[in-house]
C-alpha cells in the first residue's frame, strides 16, 4: 500500500526538480492583431454572399467574397492605426450586432452569459438538497424499501432464474 | 417504380396507422389474436418502408429523371457511391432514410422480443408504432420523395422527364458523406427504443430495473452510432470545409450533440438504478429528454429557425415537428403524474464521498452542458423576439462555457470509478489516488517544462494524465489478481479480466478513448497558420515545414473539373512528401468545393488548402495550417467505439454480487422474490 506522506514528498521533489527547466523555457507566442480582432467577428452575416456564420478569419467557404472583403478592410483598419475597440464597432456599424462572434456583455444579450452561470449553480442546489433528502432518509425506511420481507432461498432462486430467462438478450 | 414506392409507402402508413390503433385497443381488451394481429402490423410497416427505400435507391440507380427528388440530387456522370448517398442528401429522401433506419430497429425489437415479455411487448409496441406514424404521415403527405415532375397545362397536369439532374451538393461528394449521416441517424433513431421501453414501462407498472436490462443494449448501440457519426461529421468538417478545424459549434452540430448528452448522463445514472434502486424518476425522463432532444435536433436541422452552414434540407416542415415534440411531452407528463408512485426510489445515499454522489455530478455536469449549448444555439432566436435585435452566439461563447464543463468532467471521468457504491474510505481513497495523483502531477511539470503556458491545455493535459493512470491501474489490480490465481502473464490476465466483466472493462477502455479526444482538443489551442501567394517554384514556411509549389495543373473528371497544386513538403530541408490540394468546379449545378491534402502525424497535422486565386494578382493562394494533436481525436474515437462494442459482448463468466442487507421478517411472496433478484441481479461493475 502506498502510504500518503511518501507520495506527498515525492510531488513536491518532481515539480521542484522540474523548476529550472521552467526557467530556460521561451514565452507564451505573440498573436497575430489581425488574427486576434479576426477571431471576434464572424463572416457574413447580414449578407446574401456567405452566410456562413463562420469565425470571419477562419472561413474558407469555396466563392465567399465576403470574408476576403471583411479581412481587407480589417487590414486597412490596422494599418490606418484604428484600435481594436475602434475596428470592431465599425464592423458592427455596418453589419449590426450579428457580425459579433459572441453576444455582447451588456444588454439583454447579457443574458446569454449569465445563463450557464444559472444553469450550475440551480442544478448544484438541486444535487445538494437530493444528497441532504437521500441522506436524511432513515435507513430502516430504505431498508425496509429496499429489500422487504424475508424470502425464502429457494424462492429467490427460482425468481431469479426467472429474471435470468426473461431478460436474456 | 415512383409508383410503386409511393404505394408501398402508404401501405406503410395504414399498417402503422393499425399497429397503433389496434395496439391500444389490444392493451385494453387483452385479446391473444389482436395483440398478435399488431404485433404482425408492425413488422409488415417495417417491411413496406424498406421496399420504399429501395425503390427510392432503384430511381437512382436507373437515372430516372422523371421523379423530382432524383432529378434535384443527382445527375448521370454522379458515381455509384454517391447514388447511394443522394438518398438523404435532401429534404424528403433523409426523412424516408430515417423511416427506415427506425424500421430495421423496431423489426428488431419485434423480431428478438417475439416470444418475451409479453406483458410490456404491446405497450412497446404502440410507442413504437405511433414514433413510426408520424414519420410515415412526414413521408406521404408532407414530402413525399416520390413526386414526379410534371407541369399545369390547360388540359390538366402534364408530366415529363429531364435529359439530366442537377446532381448532388458537392461537399456531400465526400467518402465519409457515405457512411456519417447513416452513423448519426443510426443514433437518432436508436433512442427511440430505450424511449418506447420507458414509456412502456412506466404505463404498464412494468417491474423495477427490467426495462432498464431490456434496453442497456439497445441504448449503448444508439449511444455508439451517435459518437461515431459525430466524429465521422467533425472529420468530414476537417477534410471538406477547409477551414483548418473540425467542430464549429454549428446549430447542426450542436443538435448532434445534445442527444448524446443526455444519453451519456443516461448510460451513467442508469447504473445508479440498476445496482441502488435510485434515480428512477431522472432515468426516465433523461430518456424522455434524450429522445425528444432527438426530434428537436431534426426540427433545428429542417425548420431554418436558426441559421446553419449544414442545413442541407431546409424547408416549412418545423411546425410538424413542434406539434409532434409536444405531443409527445404531453403523453411522457401524463404517463409519468399518473404512475409516478411506481417510480419511487428505494435506497438512501450513505456517503458523500460515494459512486452515487460522482454520478450525480456527471448528470449535473453533462446536463449543464447541454442546457448551455441548447440555450446558446437559440439564443439569436430569443434575442429576436425580445429585444428585436439579432445577436450572433459562436464558436467563442461555446468554448468559453463548454471549456471548464469539460474539464470537469474528464475530472469525474477518473474520480468516479475509483470511488466504492455507497462509500469509499480514506484508505481506499489514498489507495486508489496516490499513483493517479503522482502521475498527473509529473505529467504536468513535464508539460509545463516543455513550455505550454495555456491554463486549459495545462490542466487538460494533466487531467488526461490523471485519468489515464488511474484507468491503467484498474486494469492492472484486477490483472495481478488473475494473474496470482492462474499463473497467466499479465497481458493475457488483462484481457481474462476484460471478459470476465465486459461492460466495466469496456467503460474503462470507452473513457480511455475520451481521454485520447481530449488531448486531441487541447492540441487546438496551438494552431497556427500561414496564407500566402504563390508562384511556381515558390515556398512557403511553416513550424517545422517548408512547402514549395512545383506546378499546379486542371484535369477533367467525369462529374468535375480538378484545379490541383502539386506541392513538395520538406521537412527541416528534406524531401518528404508531395501534397496535392485542389478545388473541384462540378458542371452541372456550378458549384466548386474543396480538397483538402493532409500530412497526418500523432504529433501534428499539416493542412493545406488550395484557397482559389487572388482576384488581384490571379496567383493561387495556398493557406497551410498546422494543427498538433489532431489524430489523437480520431484514434479516440476509435477506441470509445471498439470500447463499446466490448461492453456490448456478453461476460465470459457471470458475476453475481447480494446485497448483504438485513432482510425484516414478513410473508414472502413470488413477486417480492420477483422484485429482489431483479434488483440483485449483476451485481457487478
Amino acid at each position: 500500500m502506498i502510504r500518503p506522506r511518501p507520495l506527498l514528498t515525492a510531488s513536491i521533489v518532481c515539480v521542484l526538480a522540474a523548476l529550472p527547466l521552467f526557467i530556460l523555457t521561451a514565452g507564451a507566442q505573440q498573436s497575430d492583431r489581425a488574427k486576434q480582432i479576426g477571431g471576434k467577428l464572424l463572416c457574413g452575416v447580414g449578407t446574401t454572399k456567405c452566410n456562413c456564420q463562420q469565425i470571419l478569419t477562419q472561413c474558407n467557404h469555396v466563392g465567399c467574397t465576403n470574408s476576403t472583403a471583411m479581412l481587407k478592410t480589417l487590414d486597412q483598419k490596422i494599418t490606418a492605426g484604428d484600435t481594436d475597440e475602434s475596428i470592431v464597432q465599425g464592423f458592427v456599424l455596418e453589419f449590426g450586432t450579428v457580425v459579433l462572434a459572441e453576444p455582447p456583455k451588456s444588454g439583454f444579450s447579457l443574458l446569454a452569459w449569465w445563463l450557464p452561470t444559472i444553469y450550475l449553480i440551480l442544478g448544484l442546489v438541486l444535487v445538494t438538497l437530493v444528497i441532504y433528502k437521500w441522506r436524511k432518509r432513515p435507513a430502516a425506511e430504505a431498508v425496509l424499501a429496499h429489500s422487504g420481507p424475508k424470502i425464502p432461498q429457494e424462492l429467490l432462486d427460482r425468481a431469479r432464474a426467472q429474471v435470468a430467462r426473461e431478460t436474456e438478450d | 417504380m415512383d409508383v410503386f414506392g409511393s404505394f408501398a409507402l402508404l401501405l406503410a402508413f395504414v399498417c402503422g396507422v393499425y399497429a397503433f390503433v389496434g395496439g391500444i385497443a389490444a392493451i385494453r381488451t387483452r385479446h391473444p389474436l389482436l395483440i398478435k394481429s399488431t404485433r404482425q402490423a408492425g413488422m409488415a410497416t417495417c417491411v413496406l418502408i424498406f421496399i420504399a427505400t429501395v425503390s427510392l435507391e432503384y430511381l437512382f440507380f436507373t437515372d430516372s429523371f422523371s421523379s423530382a427528388y432524383v432529378v434535384s440530387h443527382s445527375n448521370r456522370d454522379l458515381s455509384s457511391f454517391y447514388k447511394i448517398a443522394a438518398l438523404w442528401s435532401g429534404q424528403e429522401g433523409s426523412l424516408l432514410f430515417w423511416s427506415f433506419l427506425l424500421a430495421v430497429y423496431v423489426i428488431s425489437v419485434l423480431l428478438v422480443y417475439r416470444n418475451k415479455n409479453g406483458e410490456l411487448m404491446p405497450y412497446v409496441g404502440v410507442v413504437l408504432a405511433g414514433v413510426q406514424v408520424f414519420f410515415l404521415t412526414l413521408n406521404n403527405f408532407v414530402a413525399s420523395p416520390f413526386k414526379s415532375l410534371g407541369v399545369e397545362t390547360a388540359t390538366g397536369f402534364s408530366l415529363f422527364t429531364r435529359a439530366d439532374g442537377n446532381g448532388l451538393n458537392p461537399l456531400l461528394q465526400y467518402p465519409e458523406m457515405v457512411i456519417h449521416p447513416p452513423n448519426l441517424y443510426s443514433g437518432y433513431t436508436g433512442f427511440t427504443i430505450p424511449f418506447a421501453f420507458a414509456l412502456a414501462a412506466l404505463l404498464a407498472r412494468y417491474p423495477g430495473e427490467k426495462w432498464i436490462h431490456l434496453t442497456r443494449k439497445w441504448t449503448m448501440i444508439a449511444w455508439c452510432f451517435q459518437t461515431l457519426g459525430i466524429l465521422l461529421g467533425a472529420h468530414w468538417a476537417y477534410a471538406v470545409l477547409g477551414w483548418g478545424g473540425y467542430w464549429a459549434w454549428d446549430p447542426v452540430e450542436n443538435a448532434s450533440l445534445l442527444p448524446w448528452l443526455t444519453g451519456t448522463a443516461f448510460l451513467h445514472s442508469v447504473m445508479m438504478q440498476e445496482k441502488r434502486g435510485m434515480m428512477k424518476v431522472w432515468n426516465v425522463w433523461l430518456v424522455f429528454t434524450t429522445f425528444l432532444l432527438c426530434i428537436l435536433g431534426t426540427f433545428l436541422t429542417r425548420s431554418g429557425v436558426v441559421s446553419s452552414v449544414h442545413a442541407f434540407a431546409q424547408s416549412s416542415i418545423g411546425p410538424w415537428f413542434i406539434g409532434f415534440i409536444l405531443f409527445v411531452l404531453l403523453v411522457c407528463f401524463g404517463a409519468y403524474v399518473k404512475n409516478r408512485d411506481y417510480l419511487r426510489s428505494e435506497n438512501q445515499l450513505d456517503s458523500m464521498v460515494s459512486r452515487e454522489s460522482s454520478f450525480l455530478f456527471n448528470n449535473l455536469i453533462l446536463l449543464v452542458s447541454c442546457i448551455a449549448v441548447l440555450s446558446g444555439t437559440l439564443f439569436p432566436v430569443f434575442s429576436e423576439w425580445f429585444s428585436g435585435s439579432r445577436i450572433s452566439v459562436g464558436t467563442p461563447f461555446f468554448n468559453k462555457v463548454n471549456l471548464p464543463l469539460g474539464l470537469l468532467l474528464l475530472f469525474l471521468t477518473g474520480v468516479g470509478p475509483l470511488l466504492a457504491w455507497r462509500k469509499t474510505s480514506a484508505d481506499s481513497l489514498k489507495r486508489n489516488f496516490g499513483w493517479p495523483l503522482l502521475v498527473g502531477l509529473i505529467s504536468g511539470a513535464i508539460i509545463f517544462a516543455l513550455g505550454i503556458r495555456g491554463f486549459y491545455p495545462l490542466v487538460c493535459f494533466i487531467l488526461c494524465a490523471f485519468v489515464a493512470a488511474t484507468i491503467t491501474m484498474e486494469f492492472y489490480r484486477g490483472a495481478k489478481v488473475i494473474k496470482a490465481r492462474t499463473n497467466m502473464n499479465l497481458l493475457a490476465a488483462a484481457q481474462e479480466l476484460t471478459l470476465r466483466n465486459t461492460r466495466r472493462y469496456g467503460g474503462y477502455i470507452v473513457h480511455m478513448g475520451m481521454v485520447l479526444i481530449f488531448v486531441g482538443l487541447a492540441g487546438a489551442a496551438f494552431n497556427r497558420d500561414v496564407q500566402k501567394d504563390m508562384q511556381q517554384g515558390s515556398t512557403m514556411q511553416i513550424g517545422s515545414y517548408n512547402l514549395v509549389l512545383q506546378s499546379y495543373d486542371s484535369k477533367a473528371e467525369r462529374n468535375y473539373t480538378s484545379q490541383r497544386m502539386i506541392v513538395e513538403v520538406m521537412k527541416n530541408n528534406k524531401p518528404l512528401m508531395m501534397l496535392y490540394p485542389e478545388r473541384r468546379f462540378f458542371n452541372t449545378n456550378e458549384q466548386s468545393g474543396t480538397m483538402v491534402a493532409i500530412y497526418s502525424t500523432l504529433q501534428e497535422d499539416l493542412y493545406v488548402v488550395y484557397a482559389g486565386q487572388n482576384p488581384e494578382t490571379n496567383a493561387p493562394v495556398i493557406h497551410a495550417y498546422l494543427n498538433p494533436l489532431v489524430k489523437w481525436i480520431w484514434l479516440g474515437g476509435v477506441v470509445v467505439v471498439l470500447g463499446t462494442i466490448l461492453a456490448l459482448v456478453p461476460n465470459r463468466r457471470a458475476v453475481l454480487v447480494l446485497a448483504g442487507a438485513q432482510q425484516p421478517a414478513a410473508a414472502p411472496s413470488v413477486a417480492q422474490a420477483l422484485q429482489s433478484a431483479v434488483t440483485h441481479r449483476e451485481g457487478h461493475d
